[in-house]
C-alpha cells in the first residue's frame, strides 16, 4: 500500500535510457519507481557502480531480486515502462 | 565337394563381412568391417542430483517468479548472506538436469550467485569441479553450452578464479577436446537464443581463461 506522494500524471517510455531501465526494474519488482520504493521499504538501494542500474531490490512479499550489471529491458518492452510525473 | 559348397549356400564371387583379428578375417573372400563405434559422443544419463533431492525439499531460499520476459528468480534470502560453502555446490550440480524447472533454478541461480558473490566464490572453487566435471560428461549438447557459459562467468566473477581453476584443467579439458570439433545449434525454449556453435564457445571459455593461444594449444594435446 502506497502512501506519501502521488503521481500527478503517467507516460510510456518511447525510447531505451538509463532512466527508462531502473524503472523498468522498480517495476519488475512491484513499485512504481525509486520514491514509492523510498516510501514503503525505507531501505537504502543497492546500486552498480559501473553504471548505475538497481543492483537489488526487495520486493512486498520481502523476497529479493536481483539484476544484472548490464541492461535487461529489451527494447520490446520499452514501451510497457511507465514514466511518473510529480 | 564342389556341389556340396554349392548346395551350402556359398558362392565363391560373395565377399564375406567379418569383424577384425578373427580366424575368418584371413580367408581370401573375406572383408573386415570397420569397428564399432566408440560412442565418444552418445550422451550418458546423469545420477540424480543433489540439486534436484534439495529443491524438492525445499531447502533452497528461491521461487519461481514468471514475468513478461519469462521466468525470475526471487530469492528469499539475500544472496550475500547465503553460505556459498553449501549452496553453491549444489546449485552446480544442478547443472547436469535438463528438465523444467529443475535446470531453470540452477542456471539462473548459478549465475545469481556468481554475479553477486565476490570475493566468497574463490575458496569454493575446489568444490566445483566435481560438479562441472559431471556435466561436461553427460555429452548432452544443452548441459555443454550451458556448463560452458557457466565456465566464463565463472572465470570472471572474481579475481584469481581463472588462475584457480589451472590445476583442475586436467579434468574439464578432455571433455572439451571431444566436443570442439563438434557443431551444433542450440535453442533455448524460454530466451528464445541461438547458443554459438560448440567450438567457438570452448574457444571463448578458454581465451578469457588462458589469454594465450599457445596454452590452449597445450592445453589440448596434454588432454588425458
Amino acid at each position: 500500500m502506497s502512501c506519501g506522494t502521488k503521481p500527478k500524471s503517467m507516460s510510456r517510455a518511447k525510447q531505451w535510457t538509463d532512466e527508462v531501465e531502473n524503472l523498468y526494474r522498480f517495476q519488475q519488482a512491484g513499485y512504481r519507481d525509486e520514491m514509492e520504493y523510498r516510501q514503503i521499504k525505507q531501505l537504502e538501494i543497492d546500486w552498480w557502480p559501473e553504471t548505475g542500474f538497481v543492483k537489488k531490490l526487495q520486493r512486498r512479499d520481502n523476497t529479493y531480486y536481483y539484476y544484472n550489471r548490464k541492461r535487461e529491458c529489451e527494447d520490446k518492452e520499452v514501451h510497457k515502462v511507465k514514466m511518473y510525473a510529480y | 565337394m564342389c556341389s556340396n559348397v554349392r548346395s551350402a549356400g556359398f558362392n565363391r564371387g560373395e565377399l564375406l563381412k567379418t569383424e577384425g583379428f578373427t580366424v575368418k578375417s584371413t580367408m581370401k573372400n573375406s572383408v573386415v568391417v570397420g569397428p564399432p563405434a566408440a560412442g565418444a559422443f552418445r550422451e550418458r544419463p546423469y545420477k540424480p542430483t543433489s540439486f534436484r533431492k534439495f529443491y524438492e525439499r525445499g531447502d533452497f531460499p528461491i521461487a519461481l517468479e514468471h514475468d513478461t520476459k519469462g521466468n525470475r528468480i526471487a530469492w528469499k534470502m539475500e544472496i550475500e548472506k547465503l553460505d556459498y560453502f553449501h549452496y553453491l555446490p549444489l546449485f552446480f550440480d544442478g547443472l547436469c538436469e535438463t528438465v523444467h524447472p529443475y535446470e531453470f533454478f540452477a542456471r539462473q541461480g548459478v549465475h545469481d550467485m556468481l554475479e553477486h558473490g565476490g570475493t566468497k566464490i574463490l575458496p569454493v572453487i575446489p568444490q566445483l569441479i566435481i560438479p562441472i566435471k559431471n556435466a561436461l560428461n553427460t555429452r548432452n549438447l544443452q548441459v555443454i553450452c550451458t556448463t560452458l557459459k557457466v565456465l566464463q562467468h565463472l572465470v570472471i566473477s572474481g579475481e584469481l578464479v581463472g588462475e584457480a581453476l589451472v590445476p583442475y584443467y586436467r579434468q574439464i579439458l578432455p571433455i572439451l577436446n571431444i566436443f570442439k570439433n563438434k557443431n551444433c545449434e542450440y535453442n533455448t525454449s524460454q530466451h528464445l537464443l541461438h547458443y554459438n556453435i560448440i567450438y567457438i564457445l570452448i574457444m571463448q571459455t578458454l581465451k578469457i581463461q588462458c589469454f594465450d593461444n599457445n596454452v590452449i594449444k597445450a592445453a589440448f594435446y596434454c588432454s588425458i
